[in-house]
């Protein structure tokens, strides 16, 4: 058959019919790029593409890692953050009731102490006051003893004697008309 | 060599010449050796791009870093649109072990097609139907292997030929269509779709510039000349996408009839 198609060829060059030269070293050319290109070249490229699949993938992989890290780590921070205002403001609010109760102590205190030192302020003044008042008392009695002896003793005459009974007899006898008309 | 050279330096016969299929044929010229079996232009560039290819390949990776920079990166940029594009859409992780494969098949008929508007090369190794039918015989090789191996030769026999969701009286029409779409036909569509487009563009290519060669020898023709030139131009870069597309289709295709072997529903 191969004979007939070069006759064939020979005889009227048919564009459809293949040289058989020509398929010879076209059939040898594809073969030999096939056959370089699948044992040295796509071993190579297949070996290329894997690396960089498996560098591009790992890549990836760690860049996930790192940002869920970053993100677990951030998550811990704001946490830790909340938990120190809460506790700041914990501290504050305490301080503050402590300060108000303090205060208020304080404040109880010293109204407790005001009034133990008005109290025994008016204690002293009145203590004061009885006993100048019993020594007054004391030193009129004497004073009024001295005077009447005094006067007892000089005066006692007759006439003044006798005013003096009435007087008194007067003073008993009308003790509701008032002290004015004895002492006038 | 030298003599078409000078041939195509003077000036050409009256009437124009369109070129034919006669300027894909390289058979009989050798460039090494003598016989039938010599290296051709047409073999030459087969081999040359093989040389081209395993450079780029292992200069790319001959000092591999984590970190793609260069050729390297360029490299791996390809083959992740093989991986990734074509093997992971269309097959799914079970069609990893095919990537290599896909991928020297898509560089090879890439590189390949691409010599048709390299200047100094300026033919589509592709355009001869050589590549494309040993690439698509191969391919009707893998995908029947594979479906055998993974789903057992009976029951992909008749995942292929009884498709499931099928009223039965139907298959009397669905079972040949079916048996010659995916045992018959595919290697053919395959190669000839390749093969065809690069003769296509070949020969488009082909026309529009010996077109104007021949038409700025004429004071009158020059501005036809020059729209030729520009025409020829613009068909050049169509033509750079279209090595790539029809690359890209053959690997593409390669991944549905593998993914249909490995997948029984489709």
């Amino acid at each position: 058959m191969l004979h007939a198609l070069v006759l064939a060829a020979e005889e009227a060059p048919n564009p459809i019919l293949p040289d058989p030269a020509e398929l010879i070293y076209g059939s040898l050319a594809f073969l030999l790029v096939f056959v370089v290109l699948a044992r040295f070249a796509f071993p190579v490229i297949n070996r290329m593409l894997q690396e960089r699949t498996a560098k591009i993938q790992g890549d990836l992989e760690r860049a996930e890692r790192a940002r869920s890290e970053a993100e677990s780590e951030l998550a811990d921070y704001r946490a830790q953050l909340a938990g120190a205002r809460a506790e700041a403001n914990r501290i504050i609010e305490e301080a503050r009731r402590t300060a108000e109760q303090l205060r208020r102590d304080l404040q109880a205190r010293a109204e407790q102490e005001t009034q133990a030192t008005i109290a025994r302020a008016q204690e002293e003044i009145r203590a004061e006051r009885d006993r100048v008042f019993d020594e007054l008392r004391s030193q009129v009695g004497q004073l009024a003893v001295d005077l009447a002896s005094r006067v007892v003793e000089k005066e006692l005459d007759d006439a003044a004697h006798r005013r003096l009974i009435e007087e008194y007899i007067e003073q008993v006898a009308g003790s509701g008309n008032g002290k004015g008309r004895s002492a006038g | 060599m030298l003599g078409a050279v000078v041939a195509a330096m003077s000036r050409p016969p009256e009437p124009f010449q369109p070129p034919g299929t006669e300027i894909f044929d390289y058979t009989k010229n050798c460039l090494f050796g003598s016989g039938s079996y010599c290296v051709t232009r047409v073999s030459f560039w087969m081999l040359a791009s093989v040389v081209l290819i395993l450079a780029v390949f292992l200069l790319a990776f001959r000092r591999p870093g984590l970190v793609p920079r260069g050729l390297q990166n360029a490299v791996e940029a390809l083959v992740d649109f093989i991986r990734n594009g074509i093997v992971m859409e269309v097959i799914g992780p079970e069609g990893l072990p095919f990537v290599p494969f896909l991928t020297s098949m898509f560089v090879f008929i890439w590189v390949n097609n691409t010599f048709e508007v390299i200047p100094g090369i300026q033919f589509p190794t592709t355009s001869r139907m050589a590549i494309p039918l040993f690439l698509a015989v191969l391919v009707w090789f893998l995908f029947n292997i594979v479906g055998i191996v993974k789903q057992g030769g009976w029951r992909y026999l008749k995942n292929n030929l009884f498709p499931a969701g099928v009223p039965p009286a139907l298959y009397v029409l669905v079972t040949p269509i079916e048996f010659v779409s995916t045992f018959l036909v595919r290697p053919l569509t395959l190669s000839v779709r390749l093969a065809a487009n690069m003769i296509a563009g070949h020969l488009i290519l082909a026309i529009f510039f010996l077109g104007t060669w021949y038409l700025q020898w004429k004071l009158a023709t020059i501005p036809f000349a020059v729209a030729s030139f520009a025409l020829g131009t613009f068909i050049t870069a169509f033509e750079i996408l279209v090595a790539v597309l029809q690359a890209y289709i053959f690997t593409i295709l390669t991944a549905v009839y593998l993914a249909g072997a490995i997948h029984p529903e489709h």
